[in-house]
């Protein structure tokens, strides 16, 4: 087992991160895999908006609600898995677990018709950008308090917006939790928004205001704010306590990157990112390296010497051949350096995983990365 | 690549694909035709002006080398842009839009960050030095990932559905008519010849059509060269187990060949499931990504 792995054994909650493109989704599969193979019920989730896990996981398509792997699936894989373990996999339904957010909140079924009705709330629920990954914090969050999951995985979109998913609670509770705009919800509602923000922005305030939103998208925002009313406390309550629990021993952040120098550079962000936060780096992966074919202290063949040694085949054969030696020599050096850069850091657990020869898309490739995980 | 005849060139697909050293590459191609071109990355770090050897533009565009300036456009910069531009004056939107309380009233307006970031970039393609001279001949975009990608081109539509007439919708009017048309813009889609990357082009291929935006280009990046024909195939397989120094080079063209075939059948999938002329770019050995690797690249975009 790598280091990685044992790092993982005894978290609750693994969270993958890191730039796009560096094979975190199978990853982070791969993870929930092998706690399953261990005996875990084990789950994973992607909160992507593009549609990966599910042809990862070979299934048609994955809803918001959790869907199990099917055994059949896993033994055709070679896969059996030991009593108590199962694979499941989700991927998140923005707008749906916004919805159900607001049913969990509301006091009463009109205020919550009224906030599910509200046109920007529509927008904002289906399309606001860093919904994503608010709503995947609050999923995780009732998965991880209201499901008895052995391990839950969770994959998350690139990094620049994977930053904002760290932020997310944060910034629902600053906006929430604002004094002045609870203040103002009802003020606006009643149309004297200009009086109030005469006091707070100076003269002509609230005339550029409205020149700049419409008045009627503040009257909307208005009507928004004043169903929130008194909903607030139990959003705040439930935003520090997703908060918390990422800062809990069981949770364990892996940052995954593959070998190039940009991946590098957004994983050593990341990493310095989440250690700041006070979260817990469990592991850093470097995914698809390229293998070590060529012994490095070798010479490079020459065509000629290879076309004699071989016997067999052209020397034009032959010299395609020693051209795709030095290539791969090429890249395995320009990733040894990115790769040594990455694991300056010190103290985290890490593990290298080689390219494979095939592309990962289904169980058994992801068994694979699993058993080296 | 069609791309290159717009005045408005959008490039899409999945993280990871080559996204910024395409942009970086029509970019390129363009400034040696004598077109003066702006490349927007979006709230990004920086990576196009660093291909070049320059240092990251933030958010003033900067000429990183003849004809070719970037810059990073960011909803901060961006939001005080287009209110500058609202109001006309900005003392009024320091007194404004950095009021506490009318921040917090912004950041709750849905997709406003992507609105202003998208107006700043469509802005660029409207404005003129002099009535009939576009201040740049082209602007490329080195949009998001997949998925956020279409978030952000779909803002217009969405903005037009969901808000009441005023401004905010006026604006996102005439970006839509932008965005939509044929003659002024085209988007391309970039894959690498692996499974995701092929499955999710597929995807916002799909998505693109539904939200009726001009798609131009299929461009599949990182294909392996068909190296060895499949009787060589053959000798390499069979003497991958040998010793020294066969062995070990036979294993590695071996691997190559496997890789070359199997990016063939992605590079068939890809063809068969999105109907748009493809260029092939191939894979480059490339020890270092810089001005050099960008002109490789170029050269096959134009070939």
């Amino acid at each position: 087992m790598s280091a990685v792995g044992e790092s993982l054994g005894p978290k609750r909650i693994a969270v993958c991160v890191g730039s796009g493109g560096v094979g975190k989704t199978t990853v982070a599969a791969a993870i929930a895999l092998r706690g399953a193979l261990q005996g875990k019920k084990a789950l994973v989730c992607t909160i992507d908006p593009a549609h990966r896990l599910a042809s990862a996981l070979g299934l048609a398509a994955l809803g918001n609600k959790e869907a199990v792997v099917p055994e059949e699936m896993l033994r055709q894989a070679g896969l059996t898995l030991p009593p108590g373990g199962s694979l499941h996999a989700m991927m998140l339904d923005v707008k749906h677990t916004w919805d159900e957010l607001i049913a969990r909140h509301a006091p009463d079924p009109e205020r919550r018709r009224r906030i599910l009705e509200n046109r920007l709330y529509q927008q904002m629920s289906r399309a606001l950008a860093g919904s994503h990954e608010y709503m995947a914090m609050e999923k995780l969050y009732e998965l991880a308090t209201e499901r008895d999951y052995g391990l839950i995985v969770l994959d998350t979109p690139p990094t620049a917006h994977a930053l904002d998913f760290l932020d997310a609670p944060h910034r629902v509770l600053d906006f929430l939790g604002d004094e002045s705009l609870r203040i103002l919800g009802p003020a606006l509602a009643a149309g004297r928004i200009g009086m109030k923000l005469l006091h707070l922005g100076g003269t002509y305030a609230a005339r550029a205001l409205a020149r700049f939103t419409g008045a009627e998208t503040l009257n909307e925002l208005a009507a928004l704010l004043q169903a929130f009313e008194g909903m607030y406390d139990g959003f705040k309550a439930r935003a520090a306590a997703v908060r918390e629990l990422m800062g809990q021993s069981q949770v364990g952040f892996v940052v995954v990157a593959s070998p190039q120098p940009m991946s590098v550079d957004e994983a050593l962000f990341f990493h310095r990112t989440l250690t700041e936060e006070g979260m817990t780096v469990a592991g850093l992966v470097v995914n698809r390296a390229t293998g070590p074919l060529w012994p490095e202290s070798a010479p490079l063949p020459e065509g000629v010497e290879l076309a004699r040694a071989a016997g067999e085949g052209s020397a034009d054969l032959w010299g395609r051949v020693a051209l795709t030696v030095a290539e791969q020599q090429r890249i395995a050096r320009a990733e040894r350096a990115e790769i040594a850069r990455l694991f300056a850091v010190p103290g985290t657990p890490r593990v290298i995983l080689a390219r494979l020869e095939s592309d990962v898309h289904d169980l058994g490739g992801l068994a694979v990365v699993a058993s080296r995980v | 690549v069609n791309l290159l005849d717009k005045r408005l060139a959008i490039v899409t697909g999945k993280g990871g694909v080559g996204r910024s050293t395409i942009s970086a590459a029509l970019a390129l191609i363009l400034a040696g035709r004598g077109k003066r071109v702006l490349v927007c990355e979006v709230n990004a770090r920086e990576r196009v002006a660093p291909l070049f050897g320059a240092k990251p533009s933030g958010h003033q565009a900067t000429e990183v080398r003849p004809g070719i300036f970037t810059v990073n456009v960011t909803p901060p910069e961006a939001m005080r842009e287009y209110g500058v531009m609202v109001l006309h004056s900005r003392t009024l939107y320091r007194v404004v839009f950095e009021n506490r309380l009318v921040a917090s009233f912004l950041r709750a307006i849905p997709s406003l960050a992507e609105l202003v970031m998208l107006g700043k970039i469509l802005h660029e393609v409207r404005v003129e030095e002099a009535p009939g001279k576009p201040r740049w001949d082209a602007v490329i975009v080195d949009a998001p990932a997949t998925g956020h990608a279409v978030q952000l081109l779909r803002v217009p539509q969405a903005l037009l559905e969901a808000v009441p007439p005023g401004p905010l919708r006026r604006d996102a009017g005439w970006m839509d008519e932008l965005l939509r048309d044929p003659t002024r813009t085209g988007i391309a889609i970039v894959a690498v010849p692996e499974e995701m990357p092929v499955s999710e082009a597929i995807d916002l291929d799909g998505q693109l059509r539904a939200l009726r935006l001009p798609l131009t280009d299929l461009l599949l990046n990182a294909m392996p060269e068909r190296r060895f024909n499949p009787d060589e195939g053959g000798i390499l397989a069979r003497r991958r187990a040998d010793s020294a120094p066969v062995g070990p080079a036979a294993a590695i063209a071996h691997l190559q060949a496997l890789r070359a075939a199997e990016a063939g059948r992605y590079g068939q999938r890809l063809r068969e499931a999105i109907s748009l002329p493809a260029v092939e770019i191939p894979f480059l050995a490339a020890e270092r990504w810089d001005q050099r690797a960008v002109g490789q690249v170029a050269a096959a975009l134009e070939r």
